[in-house]
């Protein structure tokens, strides 16, 4: 069969586009776009001097980076990996990185180690999945990625193979070349010579460390976090990782000097770190030094920090008022003080509480319908559980003592209703 | 400085109370002892961790829950129905007690206490925990650790755990109708 003339033009005008734009996106797909922040010196091995004498630096800046809280599963050995992360489209788990030579980083070079932890590339050309926050980590120095390989090639070895990821095809990895393209920026920024050597040194510590963006930026569609919206924020596991920028902190009522604290105690007058935050805490910022935590506080909190706004209570209807109040009494006050002053130890103050200041309520909820468990804080502090009132209080009784709340001690507008209280209950409660 | 008072009406042991005029502020357990005298819920911690001061709070539905009444405001209990210690055991019309409740027996026989401060707590536990198998029994192999749960939050600082748990068990598997199958 012979087509017409004008269809044999068509086809071959569309098949020219596919060629013409698929040539590209084979181009991107091997990798020819990917840029190594990892300078070619370190293909020279570290002597074993050398590992000696960084390993205890490495120690430090494992813990900066919280590596630890991701490479252990629970109840499992530590830096062996296993831990999963549910992803819209299977699970991953998190590698073994002890230096067992089979199913650790034992057999890994130096210089391979430095490409997983700055490019996102493994051992063997792999690429790694953003949940290795790579991006952050592409800020790290030379020298401190060094120090944690050394370190962690002085752990105990621990025989223990990968669990392979669940997701549907195998090629996915290698998509990793197309999202790296959008979301992994080329180059790492260098110091702000007008800022002073603490604000550098806490923007080192948030960025590529601590790597706070990765669950306070909120992401775009392709998952890559949004530049121009910079620590303002995100929904994390279903509750809010505030907004950390300066303005953010000034307005939960950080000063900076508070804040090194609470990084460090995991307490203070603003409250008690909650949900993942507990874990960084209890992994990471509790082993900062206390230049560190200064530094880090200082970046974080602005340098000059922004003047504490004025706090204003938020007016509330009288009704509500009288409910949120009794009930605050009821089964609130016993412990967080008949007027919000907190039980040192026991429970944390209301008056100056972040959780209250934050724009939604939704970590105040959760808090008052699942209740938290009780924890264990640095230096041998410890908080009982905060019971939830799920099977206790009915939806309009939770919704009146949460804007009592946040009008009394947060200045937020008296907004939640008893469907978004509803909402937020566990299945079982409904 | 006068404390703001309001009314409180509430049900106590079958005994319909009030009403009486009571701070706001006041908490549950100092009701109890300074307006009742109903002195057997005792205070350990005052901070809700050792629940050594729980009562039973009825539920609309008429099964039970414990409740600390050292952190729980005493108007949170205005028109509700509440059994304290005193209202476990059987009593004659002169309010002596005539039969204990078989919870509070197997303590007895099990010495499971020895100062018997935290007892109360644990009798509430107990029972709120027998209450419930009544209405929802549970497996054989369920047994034991329904007792830890039901249990665990309590503390005894003579340390009677094992005895107390020993004491649960038998009560529960020598009532009929708590464990299927
Ligand atoms: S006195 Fe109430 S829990 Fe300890
Ligand atoms: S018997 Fe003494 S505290 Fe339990």
């Amino acid at each position: 069969m012979v087509l017409p003339r004008r269809w044999r033009i068509v086809l071959l005008a569309a098949g020219l586009c596919v060629v013409i734009a698929g040539i590209p996106a084979l181009v991107v797909f091997l990798g020819a776009f990917e840029h190594s922040v990892v300078d070619a010196a370190v293909e020279a091995p570290l002597t074993a001097k050398q590992i000696a004498n960084l390993a205890p630096k490495g120690r430090y800046i494992a813990a900066a980076a919280d590596c630890v809280a991701c490479h252990t599963t629970e109840g499992g050995a530590p830096w062996a990996g296993g831990r999963p992360f549910e992803m819209p489209i299977g699970t991953l788990y998190a590698t073994n990185i002890t230096p067992d030579p089979e199913t650790g980083i034992g057999g890994w070079t130096r210089a391979e180690f430095q490409r997983a932890v700055r490019d996102g590339v493994a051992k063997g050309g792999r690429h790694l999945y953003p949940a290795m926050p790579y991006v952050s980590y592409r800020q790290m120095t030379e020298e401190d990625v060094d120090a944690v390989y050394a370190y962690l090639l002085t752990r105990q070895p621990v025989r223990q193979e990968n669990r392979r990821d669940s997701l549907p095809f195998p090629y996915v990895r290698q998509f990793m070349t197309f999202w790296n393209l959008l979301n992994l920026p080329h180059d790492v920024p260098s110091p702000v010579a007008q800022k002073s050597a603490a604000w550098n040194r806490g923007r080192y510590l948030v960025d590529a460390l601590g790597h706070c963006g990765e669950c306070h930026t909120p992401r775009d569609i392709t998952m890559g976090v949004i530049p121009s919206r910079y620590l303002q924020g995100a929904v994390i596991e279903g509750v809010d990782a505030p907004d950390i920028t300066p303005e953010g902190l000034a307005r939960l009522g950080f000063a900076p000097n508070r804040l090194g604290d609470f990084m460090r105690s995991g307490m203070g007058p603003q409250g008690v770190m909650a949900f993942a935050m507990y874990d960084v805490v209890q992994h990471s910022t509790q082993y900062l030094t206390d230049e560190d935590a200064a530094a880090m506080a200082t970046y974080l909190a602005g340098d000059p920090p922004p003047p504490l706004p004025a706090f204003a209570a938020a007016d509330l209807p009288a009704g509500t008022k009288d409910n949120g109040h009794r009930l605050y009494v009821a089964v609130c006050g016993g412990c967080h003080g008949l007027a919000g002053e907190g039980t040192p130890n026991v429970a944390p103050p209301m008056t100056t509480n972040a959780a209250l200041r934050l724009p939604q309520p939704t970590n105040l909820l959760t808090v008052l319908i699942t209740g938290l468990p009780w924890r264990d804080f640095p230096h041998g502090a410890r908080l009982q559980d905060m019971p939830g009132f799920t099977g206790l209080l009915t939806d309009q009784e939770i919704a009146d003592v949460a804007n009592y709340l946040r009008a009394t001690w947060g200045g937020r507008v008296p907004d939640v209703t008893p469907a978004t209280v509803r909402g937020m209950r566990p299945a079982s409660d409904k | 400085m006068s404390l703001a008072k309001r009314p409180l009406s509430l049900t106590v042991n079958d005994r319909a109370i009030g009403p009486i005029e009571v701070p706001e502020t006041l908490m549950m357990l100092d009701f109890l002892h300074e307006h009742l005298n109903l002195t057997g819920s005792r205070v350990g911690c005052g901070q809700g961790i050792c629940h050594a001061c729980t009562v039973m709070l009825a539920e609309p539905d008429g099964s039970w829950r414990e409740i600390r009444t050292c952190i729980t405001g005493a108007q949170f209990f205005a028109g509700k129905r509440v059994r304290t210690i005193e209202g476990h055991a059987e009593r004659d019309g002169q309010g002596n007690v005539v039969a204990l409740t078989p919870i509070q027996q197997a303590f007895i026989e099990h010495f499971a206490f020895q100062c018997g401060y935290c007892t109360p707590g644990f009798v509430t536990a107990a029972a709120v925990l027998l209450e419930r198998l009544k209405r929802r029994p549970i497996r054989r192999s369920e047994v034991e650790g329904i007792i830890e749960t039901a249990l665990a939050p309590h503390i005894c600082r003579c340390t009677g755990y094992v005895r107390y748990y020993e004491a649960v068990r038998a009560v529960i598997l020598a009532t009929p109708g708590l464990v299927v199958g």
